[in-house]
């Protein structure tokens, strides 16, 4: 008690400054967090009116983890998460190495390729969509000019295309943040060891692979998680794009969540839901708050 | 000789592969929003209208209440947007020039914070503002975007704030300012365009932001730009006139602001990400 006096006398302006930030993040995520892991307890459903939550227990975990459907979604999300990430690394690595090399229309290509990371999620998935339209899509149009069958081909009608299709978008506004990224990471790469490896009868590959990745190590550990995050919570671009059809088989964690609360009504199990969700990322953000710490500490 | 030339050719195309898949979405968007329907509906598209018009953006605007979106999205993004950035603003500084005991935790919680799904969000708000009235009003909506905008600013304002050397204000102290006055008339503008930077991101954020708007708005004459787009898609057939004009409408402002700030933006959001 005396030590918190002293320590508000002494702190008491930045403390004073914080305040209103705290009590934000307080009201607006931690309350809302701990309710929600208070709802995952009971049956709540909000159609009908006046019904206070009821203590269950368990029945809710219990409930989808014998679910089947569940297990489907989480699989289905494991996957076109980790498909994402992949892609996203590769393409955001390549395109970060592109842009460290000197050649002419670099920063045209800098800022060109940051286009579709600020581009709302939403028009992205939406003009995409049109692109892929089956019958009037440009891409289908393409790729039978260009000697394929794909006239009329749908691709929304199954869901390893329809994942496909939307990983295309996802990937394709993920990678510019990682490749701006790598592109400073690379810059702060001295040329002198390039050199010096260049000087010992190292080629570009060997450069590549045995100077440039190591020292590019643990942002690459980073970034890779980062984007885990991201892809994991996906939900923009598949609700746009597949509703999580067709027959719910695109559906991601974040869109059962979402279902089950606004399209069920089910308050109590989708908070179960989205605190399994909450829980794996959790895991995720700690494994890359240990790294963010031991890199470079947290200033 | 040969091998250079290669090389070279090689990055070209690379760069070009990379260029068309980054922007041609987007110019697909915009140069069919020009096209009267019979140019759009056409088993052989060609890249350009033939017959420019602005037919589409018409019928969106006087038809399809775009124009009443655009205002509730920009009234809630900027509102947003101002309540978020002064909030974020005091504790950053405070981040960036005082060592006081909690300050990690709460620089670990303002991480952590954003790394939160927002469905684990959505559910308890959704209740509260059902009970509070503040469905279907741009308030509640203003309250929901600052989860995402307040952390992420304070982040990006401790950065900015951090590059500024403190001889600064405390020449100004010696001078006679308070502290708060020093941070207000020396401070702040000198870290203007970090604040503007960090402001027009957490524009974009909320201009952008679907999931909640859903969730929270079912009047139709409080619907964002995302929700108005969303509703092309109950009928049966899509009205890709209509869709992409009303795209580029809700794009373009977010395009304009990012290609004024790009620069800052880029080098300040990737010092915080690799900062951890």
């Amino acid at each position: 008690m005396v030590a918190l006096r002293v320590a508000l006398k002494r702190y008491g302006f930045p403390y004073a400054l914080l305040l209103p930030a705290l009590l934000g993040v307080g009201i607006l995520t931690l309350y809302p967090l701990l309710n929600t892991f208070w709802l995952s307890f009971h049956r709540y459903n909000l159609l009908r009116l006046g019904q206070a939550p009821v203590f269950t227990g368990l029945e809710n975990y219990r409930r989808i983890f014998s679910d089947e459907f569940f297990w489907f979604v989480l699989r289905n999300t494991g996957l076109f998460a980790g498909g994402c990430v992949l892609a996203t690394m590769a393409l955001g690595v390549g395109v970060g190495c592109l842009l460290n090399v000197p050649f002419r229309g670099r920063t045209i290509l800098g800022v060109a390729v940051l286009l579709p990371w600020v581009i709302p999620k939403v028009a992205a998935g939406i003009v995409w969509k049109w692109i892929y339209d089956d019958q009037y899509g440009i891409l289908n149009f393409i790729l039978t000019k260009l000697g394929f069958d794909f006239q009329g081909f749908s691709w929304f009608s199954s869901a390893p295309i329809a994942f496909l299709a939307v990983g295309v978008v996802v990937v394709g506004q993920s990678f510019p943040f990682i490749a701006l990224s790598i592109l400073a990471g690379l810059q702060a790469i001295s040329p002198e060891i390039m050199e010096a490896a260049a000087g010992d009868g190292a080629g570009p590959w060997q450069r590549f692979t045995l100077v440039t990745l190591p020292m590019l190590k643990g942002l690459l550990l980073i970034l890779t998680i980062l984007s885990t995050v991201w892809d994991f919570k996906v939900f923009d671009q598949i609700f746009i794009m597949t509703e999580g059809g067709p027959a719910q088989s695109t559906y991601v964690m974040g869109i059962y969540a979402w279902m089950t609360a606004f399209g069920e009504m089910q308050m109590g199990r989708a908070a179960a839901i989205a605190m399994v969700m909450f829980a794996i990322l959790a895991v995720i953000t700690l494994i890359y708050l240990r790294i963010a710490r031991s890199g470079e500490g947290l200033e | 000789m040969m091998r250079r030339f290669l090389g070279k050719a090689g990055i070209y195309s690379a760069a070009a592969a990379v260029l068309v898949f980054s922007v041609f979405p987007f110019v697909w968007m915009a140069l069919t929003s020009f096209k009267p329907n019979e140019e759009i509906f056409t088993a052989v598209p060609r890249l350009l209208p033939t017959r420019w018009t602005l037919a589409q953006y018409r019928y969106v605007i006087d038809r399809g209440g775009f124009g009443r979106y655009f205002l509730n999205s920009a009234v809630i993004a900027l509102f947003t947007t101002l309540c978020g950035i002064f909030v974020a603003s005091l504790a950053a500084y405070a981040l960036a020039r005082f060592r006081f005991p909690g300050r990690t935790v709460f620089l670990l919680l303002i991480l952590v914070v954003q790394m939160f799904p927002l469905v684990v969000l959505i559910i308890p708000l959704f209740i509260i503002m059902r009970r509070l009235g503040l469905l279907d009003s741009y308030l509640g909506l203003v309250i929901a975007y600052t989860t995402f905008t307040l952390p992420f600013g304070v982040w990006m304002l401790k950065g900015y704030f951090e590059s500024i050397p403190s001889s600064l204000e405390e020449a100004a102290m010696i001078d006679g300012c308070s502290r708060m006055a020093a941070f207000a008339r020396v401070i702040v503008p000198v870290s203007a365009p970090g604040i503007a930077a960090s402001s027009i991101y957490a524009f974009i954020g909320a201009w952008n932001e679907f999931m909640f708007a859903m969730t929270f708005i079912n009047k139709e004459s409080m619907r964002t730009l995302p929700l108005g787009l969303q509703a092309f898609f109950g009928q049966f057939t899509v009205e890709w006139g209509p869709v992409m004009a009303a795209s580029v409408i809700f794009t373009l402002p977010v395009l304009v602001f990012f290609l004024l700030v790009q620069k800052r933006l880029t080098t300040g959001l990737v010092k915080g990400a690799v900062k951890g």
